[in-house]
């Protein structure tokens, strides 16, 4: 197939692994893929703190649970990658470990502290869930299906996020100031979850030609402005006066000054190369070498045993 | 003993022994799951990574189910867990040993050794003459099932490699005297026995267990540090966790896991309430 017949049967799900593709819808679906597979193990990483640090019994089950789900994630994204015949697993998970894999801005700062968790658990997640609905209509079937079961997950970590959210909200004075400065240090970063503006990412005509991304940058920040900001204030959280946002009655919907943002931080870390990310990045590669040997040594014995014991 | 679903019916010093046996099952799994929690994003492939995550939910789920028991019983989660003193804890100290870095033999052959214990002690209650502690056996046997079968197919494919087996024997080496605490007696003993609370007793256990387990890693060509000739009390360790003496990472561990509770202040915020405190 060449990329004009791929342009012109760009329809959702259209291309499997069954069809011949052309190496350019290849590689930036796997780009794609990679990138979100790399988020999901990255956020993992971040939350996993807080399985300890559930204050109640519940928690620290949903918590677990939530880290599980990511992983399971990450799963499912890199087969739908490896499927596309560019990169193994093993590959991206190396790429992952050496600091050449990218992933979500937001997982890229540190989180220490029980009230900074509805940030990721309800707002990052919560524009995740934005991205990700447009992505079940993704041109490529293995993504769009992996789509169906992890939204179906997010939806539940989203109501966990809330209850957390709610939790502190309600809670004493002390824990909504807590809550109020957590929001206030994470929101910038929540709203360049989407990136640049859509005339700056390099990306994106192509993408969209081929049906790998059906909603525009653009488009998904104003999605989840208008459903995200109402959120924000029904939970008495303020909305920080900087970067400056303001409801437009003929737009119909939330206006963000965008050059409020730190865009040289964002793209510092697109480019991994913002420090506490790339202790993340550090941290997740010691952690995978000191396992090196179980996996050299699943390598040597390719028992029958060896299935059960993957729990697959 | 007739069979009971009413614990009023029981005398205060038979209370006292459900409760000490509830609370080494709960604090067991409690602890237990608390350390396979640090396995995960760090198990040495996702698919292991995931199917650890499953155990320890497992883990957890059964610590709230005795936990439930236990408020069934007058206590509040929070005296339960968040605000009890750590040596209130009744768990063996198998369970409470911290994990080294990349050692993945630790959890494949701690959660072996424990499930297997785990699978005999569930079957000895299974007609426990008290409902609370008959009724969730079936569910929480057949989620154990998996582990056991999960630990057994992990420590064949590790042992099939010398390096591997090396790291299994070490484990074991490391462990075989903390897991004899599993069935150390606590202070109501005398009353649990009495009140046929057990069909087996914890020193009949121990020896159904030896007999597992011993053959079973023999079979894999690793040694356990515990021959025919030898009494098998001389291997256990100092502090054995039944009696609320733990090793130092308990208290550690403790600390930590209740950090955010205490920073939440949400203990001084519930008695500001009124709401009921020990």
């Amino acid at each position: 197939m060449d990329l004009a017949t791929v342009e012109s049967r760009a329809e959702p799900r259209a291309f499997s692994p069954k069809h011949d593709l052309p190496e350019e819808y290849r590689t930036g679906a796997t780009r794609m893929l990679q990138f979100h597979a790399n988020s999901e193990i990255m956020g993992a990483y971040l939350e996993k703190p807080f399985i300890r640090q559930s204050p109640s019994l519940d928690r620290k089950l949903a918590f677990s649970a939530k880290v599980q789900d990511e992983i399971g994630h990450g799963q499912l994204l890199y087969r739908a990658a490896e499927a596309l015949g560019v990169k193994t697993r093993e590959q991206m998970l190396d790429e992952l470990a050496n600091g050449e894999g990218k992933f979500l801005n937001c997982f890229h700062y540190e989180m220490t502290d029980w009230w900074e968790t509805p940030m990721i658990a309800f707002f990052v997640d919560g524009a995740a869930m934005k991205r990700q609905a447009t992505l079940k209509n993704s041109s490529w079937e293995p993504y769009a299906h992996a789509m169906d079961k992890i939204c179906f997950e997010e939806g539940f970590h989203i109501k966990h996020g809330e209850d957390v959210l709610r939790e502190l909200a309600t809670g004493s004075k002390r824990e909504q100031k807590l809550l109020q400065e957590a929001f206030e240090e994470w929101w910038p970063r929540i709203l360049q979850f989407f990136g640049p503006t859509d005339d700056q990412s390099t990306h994106h005509d192509f993408m969209a030609k081929v049906g790998l991304k059906t909603a525009s940058n653009d488009e998904l920040r104003q999605a989840f402005l208008n459903s995200y900001v109402p959120k924000a204030e029904k939970y008495g959280l303020e909305i920080p006066d900087e970067p400056r946002i303001h409801y437009d009655e003929d737009a119909g919907g939330y206006v963000l000054e965008e050059d409020d943002l730190d865009w040289e931080e964002f793209f510092a870390i697109t480019k991994n190369d913002y420090e506490p990310g790339l202790n993340q990045i550090d941290t997740r590669a010691a952690a995978q070498e000191a396992v090196e040997w179980v996996r050299t040594s699943l390598d040597a014995s390719d028992s029958p045993a060896a299935a059960a014991a993957g729990g697959d | 003993m007739a069979a009971t679903d009413d614990v009023a019916d029981l005398a205060p010093d038979e209370r006292a022994a459900l409760e000490a046996l509830l609370f080494r099952m709960a604090d067991d799994e409690f602890v237990l799951a608390e350390r396979y929690t640090e396995w995960q994003v760090r198990a040495p492939t996702l698919e292991s990574d995931l199917a650890l995550a499953n155990i320890a939910q497992d883990e957890l789920g059964h610590a709230r189910l005795w936990y439930d028991a236990l408020q069934g019983l007058g206590y509040s989660e929070p005296e339960l867990v968040w605000e009890r003193n750590p040596a209130d804890f009744r768990h063996s100290i198998l369970v409470e040993l911290p994990f080294t870095g990349g050692d993945w033999a630790d959890p494949i052959v701690r959660s072996y050794l424990y499930d297997e214990a785990e699978h005999l002690r569930l079957q000895a209650l299974e007609d426990a003459p008290v409902r609370a502690l008959a009724d969730p056996i079936g569910k929480v046997q057949r989620e154990e099932e998996y582990h056991r079968e999960h630990a057994q197919s992990w420590l064949e494919r590790l042992c099939d490699d010398a390096e591997g087996r090396e790291a299994v024997e070490a484990a074991v080496g490391r462990l075989f005297g903390p897991a004899l605490t599993l069935f150390v007696p606590g202070e109501h003993e005398a009353t649990v026995e009495r009140m046929g609370l057990r069909s087996e007793s914890l020193a009949d256990q121990r020896e159904q267990w030896l007999d597992v387990v011993v053959p079973f890693l023999g079979s894999l060509g690793v040694e356990v540090p515990f021959g025919p000739e030898e009494d098998v009390d001389d291997l256990l360790p100092e502090r054995v966790g039944r009696d609320g003496n733990h090793t130092d990472d308990w208290p550690a561990l403790h600390e930590e896991l209740t950090r955010t509770y205490r920073e939440l202040g949400r203990s001084d915020a519930r008695r500001l309430r009124g709401e009921r405190r020990e």
